[in-house]
This record gives structure tokens, C-alpha cells and sequence, in this order.
């Protein structure tokens, strides 16, 4: 189970402060696919980063599994990424001087994982066997994302984060991305909590969860 | 720990452009700084060369008995002794007298070891065997005396005197030989039995005040040992010099290098930083990352030091074969009397010093990017790119 208590964040910018996330209470039982809706800041890559740990909030806390992680230290909360979270970003972010195999292949030595079979079944799953040597750069938009996604489930977390996973694809290759994911994840009993305001993957889930300026509206 | 090494190598070696950038400039500082400081060395070497090599020799002893022979001073670290001896006297030519203090030599062994010879003005060097004069340019002046002419020295201690022919006149710029020295051969002697001098020479990087601690147990606790820098101590003092003023310099070069290079090494860092910042969404702890980018600092340093270390030597090894010969600026400079060529010599502190101030530089400088790594969270490092 995944729950936030009423959870609130804001950010100084050029413009001034900027209220990101405003009292959000949720909660997402294990196992279940959940789709953060709204418009460009409306504070869905927020609430994405505040349940993953990458930051933490002003106020409120966010409970993943038991593990109240935003009172966790640097290196507790390091351990607690590495074995029990995967993260699918915009642009795919993977490691641009490691190759696909060392990348899918990272969380795997963090966690002291075999590593070998499980890239080359991984591979396959994403139906890119071939690109097993290549560079980040040598791949298309839509090869990054599922060998992102490849990486993010490498090491089987229990949660998956995709933050607008299909931003930068087309309709089609993103479609197919996320019914990869949706499947992959079924297949390895893993939570997908997915921030995107493409109307056309929200039916996918299992739950949607509305936000407009750092509030929840509807669920 | 394994890993971490592993994946630094990977991007320093994936990295190529800017790997390729900062090697180069850790290579070229390393090298120019050994090869700064073993000139520094090259011409402190160079003074003493000169200074030592024209007459007096490393350590010079007087009044050695007799009984003693050159033999027994022969001891290890010693490449040569020449044996002089002293006589003080007046030299008469025509209506002309000058005192003098004239110095019986071995021409052979003096030619072996010693540059005076080089500095004849008019004439030749001494020969053996013959009983002939080296005599000062400006005694030969105040006796109006040319090569081959015959002149008369008489001792000032007893009333024997001898004829010498003038085989040549020298000029060596020091105030001390210029002005009341010369130089006999043996057989020209007139006392034979008063005690003598040596010129005591030392192999390469033999320490002088142990070779005369050495004398000293050898029960030769008569004889009155000097070191070069006893004697001129107006050189001990210049070279001291030297060597403050070119620490100051380098130091100052070594701070701006290495500075250079500790910004260069910050740049590189925060250039990857995106990602660390992956990395740390994917859960890498602060001591990993720690270990990842001080991986990457201290080898990149390594390999570049290693190369830098061999180009400073090899850049060293050259010019100390050929010499870097600087006389149009030393003609006049008399610690470079015999030679002006600078031959660079490498030592520990040289071929050390730079690669230890790379690394100590860059260390501290991969400090603050690491720290700006552990601190800012993911999300803020991920958002800033």
C-alpha cells in the first residue's frame, strides 16, 4: 500500500513561490495501476518525485509499504529506491556512457541480482534483443523509453513511477509502450503510478487520479 | 567498490572528448613542472660544476704530511685527487718583481679534471716534464712577459730559485686566481718537501661532508679538510638562493596550475551531473556516489600523471644529453666560468611534487561537486538540465 497524508509542497522560482502540491491525500493498494491526470503544473510530476523520494515534501508524509519515507536518511532512503522502486522519466534518462545492457544491468548490481539472464529475458519482453550493445544514443525515442522501462523493472521493485513515459512519442509507439508496461508489470506484480495527461492511456489503469493546481479534483 | 571503479572507467573512456581534454592538461602541467624544477636543479648543478670544477675541486685539503700519498685519499665516492703544491715567492723578469704564490701541479691530472687549462688567454697550458709557467694575464702585464719568455721565481721562505719558461697566460674573470696565482709543473718545484694541497673530486651525487667524515675516521684528523661550500660561501648562499627563489616560483606555478586543474576537474564533474542524478533516482547511496566521482578524479589523474611523469622525464632526459646551453647569458657570470650549458637532473622531489599537487589539487576540487551531488535531491538535479 502507498499512501500520502496530506501532503503539500511548493518551489521558489523566477516567478516567485510556486504552490506545487497542496494537502494531497491518496492511497494505491499494491499491485494496482494508477494514472495521474492534469494540465502542464498542476504538480502530477510532484506528487510523482514526493511518493518515489526523488524529493520531499514541505509538509505531510508519504508511506509506501510501511516505510514512512520521507523520515528516512539519505542512505536509508538510497536502499529503499534501489530494492523497492522503478522510474520511467520523460525522456528516459538512461546513463548516456553505459551501454543498454550496462544500463539495464545497473539496478541489478545494486542489488546484487544475477544479472546476464535477466537483461537478455528483459530485452525480449521489450522486443529489442538485438540492441543489447548499443549506446543510448544510438537508439529512437521509442527504443529508450522501453529500455527505461526495462531498466526500471529490472530488479522487480514493487512500485513503478512514469513520469509522461509517451511525451515524446508517437501515438502508436506510445501505446504500445504503455500496454508493454501495463503487461510486464502485471506479469511481475508490480504497482504502476503513471503521470500523463494523454486522455487515451487512462483507461488502461485501474484508478485516475485528477489533479488541478496541486489539488486533488476527482478520482 | 569493483563497480564503481568499473563504471568511473567507463565514462571517463565514454566521456573521450573531454577525458582526451583534461588528460592533456594534467599531462602538460605534470610535465612542465618536473621539467621546471629539474632545471631549477639543472642550474644550481651547473654553478657548482663550474665554480668546483675549475680548480678547486668538492673539498680541498691543506697541509697534507708527506708521508701521506694521494692513494690513500683515494676512498670511495672519490673520483680524483690532484696533488699542489704551494709555494709563495717573487718572480723576476728584466727589472720587473712580482710576488706570487705559485702552485706546482700534475698538468695531466689538472687537464683530467679541472678547467683552468681551458682559460688560456695567450699560450698554451703547462706540459709534463717541462719546467714551465701558467701565469695570470695581469701579472704577465706587470712584467711585460709573452709566452716563451724565461723567468726567474724565487722562494720567499729559502734562496732557491729557478727558471720557468712562460707557456701561457690565463684569464678566468675571478678576482682570486686573476690576481696573484700561477702555476708550475712538479718537476718545477723548487721546494720538494714541504707538505701539499689537494683538490679532492667526488663521483655524482656523493654527499661532501661525508666523504669527509670518512677522512676523519681514517685518522687523517691532521689534515684540514674544506668543503666547496666552506670555501665559497658566497656560492652556498646564491645557490640557497636560487633554490628559495625558484620554490617560490614554483609554488606559485603549481597554485595556478593546479588550480587550473582543479577547476577543470569541477567542470568535468558537474558536466555528468545529470547522470548522478539518474543514478540517484535508481538509488545509489552518498558513499557511492562519492566512490564513483573520486573514482573518476584519481584515475584520470593517474593515468594522466603517469604520462605526464613520462613526458617530464623523457622532456628532462633529452636536455640532460644535449644540455641547454645558455653562455650569451652567463659569459660574464663567474659560476659559469668554465661552461654555460644547463643540464636539467631529475630528482624525487622533482619527479614527484607535480603528479602529488595534481592529485592533491583535484581531490578537494571534486569535493564540492560531490557534496552538490549527495545534497540536492534527484528530482532538483533532474528539473535542473
Amino acid at each position: 500500500m502507498i499512501q500520502t497524508y496530506n501532503i503539500s509542497k511548493s518551489y521558489r522560482s523566477g516567478r516567485g513561490k510556486v504552490q506545487a502540491l497542496y494537502d494531497v491525500s491518496i492511497s494505491i493498494p499494491g499491485g494496482t495501476t494508477l494514472a495521474i491526470v492534469g494540465k502542464s503544473g498542476s504538480g502530477k510530476t510532484t506528487l510523482l518525485n514526493c511518493i518515489g523520494g526523488l524529493e520531499l515534501p514541505d509538509r505531510g508524509s508519504v508511506n509506501c509499504f510501511g516505510v514512512e519515507i520521507n523520515t528516512l536518511s539519505r542512505k536509508e532512503l538510497s536502499y529503499f529506491q534501489r530494492r523497492n522502486m522503478g522510474f520511467v522519466f520523460q525522456f528516459g534518462n538512461l546513463l548516456s556512457y553505459l551501454t543498454v545492457f550496462e544500463n539495464i544491468s545497473f539496478p541489478l548490481v545494486l542489488n546484487n541480482m544475477e544479472k546476464e539472464k535477466r537483461v537478455a529475458e528483459l530485452l525480449d519482453k521489450v522486443g529489442l534483443p538485438e540492441i543489447i550493445s548499443a549506446m543510448p544514443y544510438e537508439l529512437s525515442g521509442g527504443e529508450t523509453q522501453r529500455i527505461a522501462f526495462a531498466r526500471a523493472i529490472a530488479h522487480s521493485p514493487k512500485m513503478l513511477l512514469a513520469d509522461e513515459p509517451t511525451a515524446n512519442l508517437d501515438t502508436e509507439t506510445g501505446e504500445k509502450l504503455i500496454k508493454y508496461m501495463f503487461n510486464v508489470c502485471k506479469e511481475e506484480g508490480c504497482a504502476i503510478i503513471i503521470a500523463t495527461h494523454d486522455q487515451s492511456l487512462i483507461k488502461l489503469a485501474d484508478r485516475t487520479l485528477t489533479l488541478l493546481d496541486g489539488k486533488v479534483t476527482g478520482e | 567498490m569493483y563497480f564503481w571503479i568499473k563504471t568511473a572507467t567507463l565514462f571517463l573512456v565514454r566521456s573521450r572528448s573531454s577525458t582526451v581534454v583534461l588528460t592533456m592538461m594534467v599531462i602538460s602541467a605534470v610535465a612542465t613542472l618536473i621539467f621546471l624544477s629539474s632545471l631549477a636543479i639543472g642550474i644550481n648543478d651547473a654553478m657548482i660544476r663550474n665554480s668546483v670544477g675549475l680548480f678547486s675541486g668538492h673539498i680541498s685539503a691543506f697541509k697534507i704530511p708527506d708521508d701521506i700519498t694521494k692513494k690513500q685519499l683515494l676512498i670511495e665516492g672519490v673520483s680524483g685527487v690532484l696533488k699542489r703544491i704551494p709555494t709563495a715567492g717573487f718572480l723576476h723578469y728584466r727589472d720587473k718583481l712580482e710576488m706570487v704564490r705559485l702552485i706546482a701541479v700534475e698538468p695531466a691530472e689538472e687537464k683530467r679534471f679541472t678547467a683552468i687549462w681551458k682559460k688560456a688567454f695567450k699560450g698554451r697550458y703547462l706540459e709534463p716534464g717541462k719546467k714551465e709557467i701558467f701565469l695570470s694575464r695581469l701579472i704577465a702585464e706587470r712584467l711585460s712577459v709573452e709566452p716563451g719568455d724565461i723567468l726567474n721565481f724565487r722562494s720567499a721562505t729559502d734562496s732557491a730559485s729557478v727558471e720557468l719558461t712562460v707557456a701561457g697566460i690565463y684569464k678566468t674573470g675571478i678576482d682570486q686566481f686573476d690576481r696573484g696565482v700561477s702555476f708550475c709543473t712538479m718537476s718545477a718545484v723548487p721546494v720538494k718537501s714541504s707538505p701539499w694541497n689537494a683538490a679532492i673530486f667526488l663521483d655524482d651525487g656523493v654527499d661532501k661532508e661525508l666523504v669527509v667524515g670518512k677522512y676523519r675516521n681514517v685518522k687523517l684528523n691532521n689534515i684540514s679538510f674544506k668543503t666547496w661550500s666552506a670555501l665559497m660561501p658566497d656560492l652556498q648562499q646564491l645557490i640557497d638562493l636560487n633554490y628559495i627563489s625558484m620554490f617560490i616560483v614554483i609554488v606559485h606555478v603549481f597554485i595556478v596550475v593546479s588550480s587550473g586543474i582543479a577547476g577543470a576537474f569541477s567542470i568535468f564533474i558537474l558536466k555528468n551531473i545529470r547522470e548522478y542524478g539518474i543514478m540517484k533516482a535508481m538509488g545509489i547511496t552518498p558513499m557511492e556516489t562519492a566512490y564513483l566521482i573520486f573514482s573518476e578524479v584519481i584515475l584520470i589523474n593517474l593515468v594522466a600523471s603517469s604520462m605526464g611523469i613520462v613526458a617530464g622525464a623523457a622532456a628532462v632526459f633529452i636536455f640532460e644529453n644535449i644540455g641547454i646551453d645558455l653562455s650569451a647569458y652567463t659569459s660574464h657570470n663567474q659560476y659559469f666560468i668554465v661552461s654555460g650549458i644547463i643540464f636539467p637532473r631529475l630528482t624525487v622531489f622533482s619527479l614527484c611534487l607535480p603528479p602529488a599537487s595534481a592529485l592533491l589539487f583535484s581531490i578537494p576540487a571534486a569535493i564540492w561537486p560531490t557534496a552538490l551531488v549527495i545534497k540536492r535531491n534527484a528530482a532538483d538535479i533532474l528539473r535542473s538540465i
